[in-house]
């Protein structure tokens, strides 16, 4: 058995932090402050994802199907390899067109000591002649763990609930709430979407990391199993932040999609979802594989 | 194929002046307005920009074809903005070279939605879309040879380019010019995000402007074109 843990945070301040995502990092470095030394070490932690606490409807390549109150601030049954990524796209797919989707999916921005700040809760349709009729959305955060040792999981919910994130985490910023935790056998799941197909593409849900100054990291290229050149790829500069330094990174940014060019699909999905290449215990290095339905 | 162009930048005229398409006047200050765009560019563009089949309401508090702000939550206050003297430019310009400049560098056409069930959408850069569209339908080409192709900012192409801001500028075209750019899928959908996550070059200063990451952030989460284009638009000058 493979385990890893899902977990879903409620924003209950507004949150200073990496804009596309709650880093690897940060989530790994506010656990580290609440578990014991056995345990915090053993831990690699993905990013973060945000999604609107909102009505949805579940794509048609989940298992589920129908439409949920609040689908962004819950954790679904997961029972085959697709249902992992509901929530881990940006665009997420399966917020309803019933409402104004793209307003409902965007971070709201405040400024604080002349930084963006994302707004933790929305407030829609408010107008002069009906308040009644307004809504408020809050943001949710959804990551999951997973570790080197399998009794290390589950993270007991007292250490999960009011981690902060971000920046300025004094003035309370970032500061969120358990909303669920589940756990998910990776080798139960299904993978028969990913069998027989002709070809397959690499989502690339978080960034891949080509080169770190962090201290023993070296440089890599671009896995051999990816179908594409490297100079076809858009790059994108990250940071590991570790106490008072910070170590640049090198990245494929997030985003892209590239043709798969290895032979074991079903190996490569469930590697990847553990991630793949340097400060993959941070985040980065998350793919997802699809297969390229054919005409 | 001028008048081709010309009524792209006509045929959304009465949602300036609150008539329903049905009930459009078919003149506006001694020129044709509201006639249908060939090629069935305008159902093209419209599925850019929003979900296909009948519309629905979706903001119950907000009818009509004033755009919401994805920065501000409001509409554009008009107070003291002659709405007219700003269309009467946009609609009655015999040039169409002209017209597409002026829609390009207009803020009016900006403050109006393409839809008042989507009212987040934009009027302005539907029609830039529509006209991008008509364009390229009229040489010949499908939807599927589409690009989107990033541009310098003082580069703009009559009728293709769909958005001129400080930093880039947005082209839409069936050519493939040495700059980044990707193809915009078989079929017209809302497919915003998917495109601008997959191009190979970005045209803004995410290794180390928090500012330019946010608009980054939130462009990867938007699925309308109009709208997208409209929040580059409102952002640069909103974080200004």
């Amino acid at each position: 058995m493979t385990w890893i843990q899902q977990v879903c945070w409620r924003l209950e301040m507004d949150y200073l932090g990496h804009p596309y995502y709650v880093s690897g990092n940060a989530i790994y470095h506010a656990l580290k402050q609440v578990l014991p030394a056995d345990q915090r070490t053993r831990i690699h932690a993905s990013h973060g994802m945000f999604a609107p606490g909102q009505f949805g409807a579940f794509p048609e390549w989940h298992s589920l199907s129908g439409s949920r109150p609040a689908l962004g601030a819950t954790l679904p049954e997961v029972t085959t390899y697709d249902d992992l990524w509901l929530h881990r796209h940006p665009e997420q797919p399966w917020v309803l067109d019933s409402r104004p989707r793209d307003a409902v999916n965007t971070h709201d921005i405040r400024t604080q000591s002349g930084q963006p700040a994302f707004a933790h809760e929305m407030v829609f349709g408010r107008s002069a002649e009906s308040r009644k009729t307004t809504w408020t959305t809050s943001w949710f955060v959804h990551a999951y763990l997973h570790a080197d040792d399998p009794d290390v999981l589950p993270i007991e919910e007292e250490a999960l609930d009011g981690l902060q994130f971000g920046g300025q985490r004094n003035y309370g910023y970032g500061t969120t709430r358990l909303k669920a935790t589940q756990m998910v056998d990776l080798d139960a799941l299904g993978y028969g979407r990913l069998r027989g197909a002709d070809a397959y593409r690499l989502e690339l849900v978080t960034p891949f990391v080509l080169r770190s100054d962090y201290p023993g990291t070296n440089d890599v290229d671009i896995p051999w199993w990816w179908t594409v050149e490297t100079t076809h790829l858009r790059q994108r500069e990250e940071e590991i932040v570790e106490g008072p330094e910070t170590y640049h990174c090198g990245t494929v940014d997030h985003g892209q999609v590239v043709r798969y060019g290895g032979d074991r699909p079903v190996v490569t999905a469930k590697n990847a979802i553990r991630r793949v290449g340097a400060h993959s215990k941070y985040g980065f290095g998350e793919i997802r594989v699809c297969p390229i339905e054919s005409e | 194929m001028s008048g081709d162009m010309l009524a792209v930048y006509r045929h959304d005229a009465h949602k300036f002046v609150r008539q329903s398409h049905a009930q459009a006047s078919e003149t506006y200050a001694g020129v044709r307005v509201n006639e249908r765009v060939p090629f069935g560019a305008d159902g093209d563009a419209a599925a850019l920009s929003r979900p296909v089949g009948e519309p629905d309401t979706t903001v119950e508090t907000h009818t009509n074809h004033r755009r919401l702000s994805l920065c501000t939550g409001t509409t554009q206050n008009l107070d003291g903005v002659n709405v007219d003297d700003a269309m009467h430019g946009l609609v009655t310009e015999r040039d169409a070279e002209r017209a597409h400049e002026q829609w390009l560098a207009s803020d009016v056409a900006g403050w109006f939605n393409e839809s008042v069930y989507y009212p987040y959408t934009s009027l302005k850069y539907h029609t830039l879309l529509v006209a991008a569209l008509v364009r390229a339908y009229e040489e010949g080409s499908t939807f599927a040879d589409l690009r989107l192709v990033v541009d310098p900012p003082e580069s703009v192409v009559p009728h293709r380019t769909v958005f001129a801001g400080d930093e880039f500028a947005l082209r839409i075209t069936p050519e493939s010019p040495k700059r980044p750019r990707i193809r915009l899928g078989d079929t017209p959908s809302r497919s915003w995000a998917g495109a601008w996550s997959r191009l190979p070059e970005h045209p803004l200063g995410t290794d180390d402007d928090a500012w330019a990451m946010v608009l980054d952030a939130n462009l990867r989460r938007i699925q309308s074109w109009s709208t997208a284009l409209q929040y580059v638009e409102d952002f640069e000058r909103w974080s200004a």
